[in-house]
């Protein structure tokens, strides 16, 4: 369990850190794909096995789709990018990331010693689809309905921008 | 412990060499069968009835020059054969071949299992065609790409009416059900149907087999492949349609269930269905043609997808109503 957790930890930041600094952008998109296949195996050491199933199939899945941009918007230039136009941004980001992570270490160490390890363990149950699926039908009734709301708009309106022969195009 | 951890790993390699023994003689079957549709003969002159012409064609494959043309990424065209043959194998641990212990993986999630890896597999399709530095393989990438997007959304819309009446997202439940309940293919010919179209796409079987098109495209992604590197592509690619065929006969036919009442033997029945749709492929595949990629995207989008999600709708409100189960 150990030796999976360093392991596991490891290759995510090994992944993270390749899919910032490779200056190939589909090497990079692919360490991405990485990184979330490994974090798909995580979460379902973790017992939340649908979640893991799931980060794979949509999120690994998503890279798929990033592949595509980078070869239709960079492909007729170059692959490989250039100097960085905002170079003071990177420094930006890790600050924000970092300070984010904190964040989160502080809500888990919180959350966990509410808990207790066990609690968690009992509450998750396999994290299948079968307990899942309830507390997001029930419980989380109308987030759900309004994300689900949300994506159909943004699916109408794209259709209705990439619709032929109106507007500028 | 120790003892499960060590009887899947045998149940792995017992499945991956009867996975190989069985890619080996698909290639038998489908040049046998497609010289039978097309009025010739097909390999018959290595053995019996041409049945040693696949260890002839693998000492040939070993034997060619390993070619790495000049403007290839190295590392991805070396990757992407691995990619592409690692998750082909592995798709198959999740479907149960016999009652209980007849499985690698018994997973609570097999059918979502079976999913995430043939998507998987994907990627070593799409970076072959983008590591061959090459113009017909990068569009052979992109138009898997495509295809993965479109179809995979109708396939996954053809399987959760089957989830929604069986309950279930394990495999074994699902074949459970069917003994009890009938086979899906009677009470889901709608989702059938939808999902044996995406599948042939999944599959990249005629008449959606645009990703290696060789009249467009030479020969798709692996055009710049020779050698143990093409023969991994090749492998990977008829081990989709093995699983495939095998996916299929589980969801909707049954699975290992025996059929009218006959004896239970493990393995046989779910070869005997498996190899019904293995000839089906093959039967499409020998009198039909390739659509035009255009065409074959809208398809998927616009008759497809809408049709399953109908047919889920009406599902979900038979199982609501209390129907099923």
């Amino acid at each position: 369990m150990i030796v999976f957790n360093l392991l596991a930890g490891a290759l995510l930041l090994l992944t993270g850190f390749l899919s910032v600094y490779l200056r190939n952008a589909v090497h990079a998109a692919l360490a991405l794909a990485a990184n979330f296949v490994v974090m798909g195996t995580v979460y379902m050491v973790l017992q939340a096995r649908f979640l893991g199933w799931v980060q794979i199939i949509v999120y690994a899945g998503a890279i798929m789709v990033l592949f595509v941009f980078v070869i239709m918007l960079l492909y007729a230039a170059q692959a490989e990018v250039g100097v960085d136009p905002l170079p003071w941004m990177r420094r930006a980001a890790a600050g924000v990331a970092l300070a984010g992570f904190l964040a989160l270490a502080y809500a888990f160490s919180a959350a966990r010693s509410a808990l207790g390890d066990k609690a968690a363990t009992a509450l998750l149950q396999g994290g299948t689809a079968r307990v899942l699926g309830p507390v997001l039908w029930d419980e989380w009734r109308y987030p759900v309905m309004l994300v689900a709301a949300l994506l159909f708009v943004a699916t109408v309106a794209a259709v209705a921008l990439l619709r032929p022969g109106r507007g500028t195009a | 412990m120790i003892w499960q951890l060590f009887l899947t790993a045998v149940k792995a390699l017992v499945l991956i060499l009867a996975l190989l023994f069985a890619f080996a003689y698909i290639t038998w079957i489908m040049r046998r069968g497609l010289a039978r549709f097309q009025v010739r003969l097909g390999p018959n002159r290595v053995g019996p009835f041409g049945l040693l012409q696949p260890i002839a064609d693998a000492v040939k494959a070993i034997f060619k020059e390993d070619i790495t043309v000049e403007r290839a990424d190295r590392v991805l065209y070396w990757l992407a054969p691995l990619i592409a043959f690692t998750f082909a194998l592995a798709a198959f641990a999740a479907i149960p071949v016999g009652p209980d212990g007849w499985v690698v993986a018994n997973l609570d999630m097999g059918v979502l299992y079976v999913f995430a890896v043939s998507e998987l597999a994907v990627y070593g399709i799409f970076l072959a065609g983008w590591a061959s530095g090459s113009k017909y393989p990068l569009m052979g990438g992109l138009r898997s790409i495509a295809a993965l997007v479109g179809y995979e959304l109708a396939l996954g819309m053809a399987i959760l009416p089957v989830v929604l009446m069986t309950g279930s997202l394990n495999l074994q439940d699902i074949v459970a059900w069917q003994q009890k309940h009938g086979y899906l293919i009677l009470w889901q010919f709608p989702a059938f149907l939808v999902y044996f179209v995406a599948s042939l796409a999944e599959m990249s079987r005629t008449p959606f087999d645009f990703a290696e098109a060789e009249q467009e495209l030479v020969a798709g992604f692996h055009t710049e492949y020779a050698s143990m590197k093409f023969v991994s592509f090749y492998i990977a690619e008829l081990l989709h349609w093995i699983t495939g065929s095998a996916l299929m006969a589980t969801l909707f036919l049954g699975g290992w269930a025996a059929p009218f009442g006959l004896p239970e033997v493990p393995v046989l029945w779910l070869f005997l269905k498996w190899a019904i749709f293995i000839f089906l492929v093959l039967w499409i595949w020998a009198s039909w043609f390739r659509t035009r990629y255009d065409q074959m995207i809208r398809f998927a989008w616009g008759v497809l997808l809408p049709a399953a999600t109908v047919w889920f709708l009406i599902t979900a409100y038979y199982v609501a109503k209390g129907g099923a189960l």
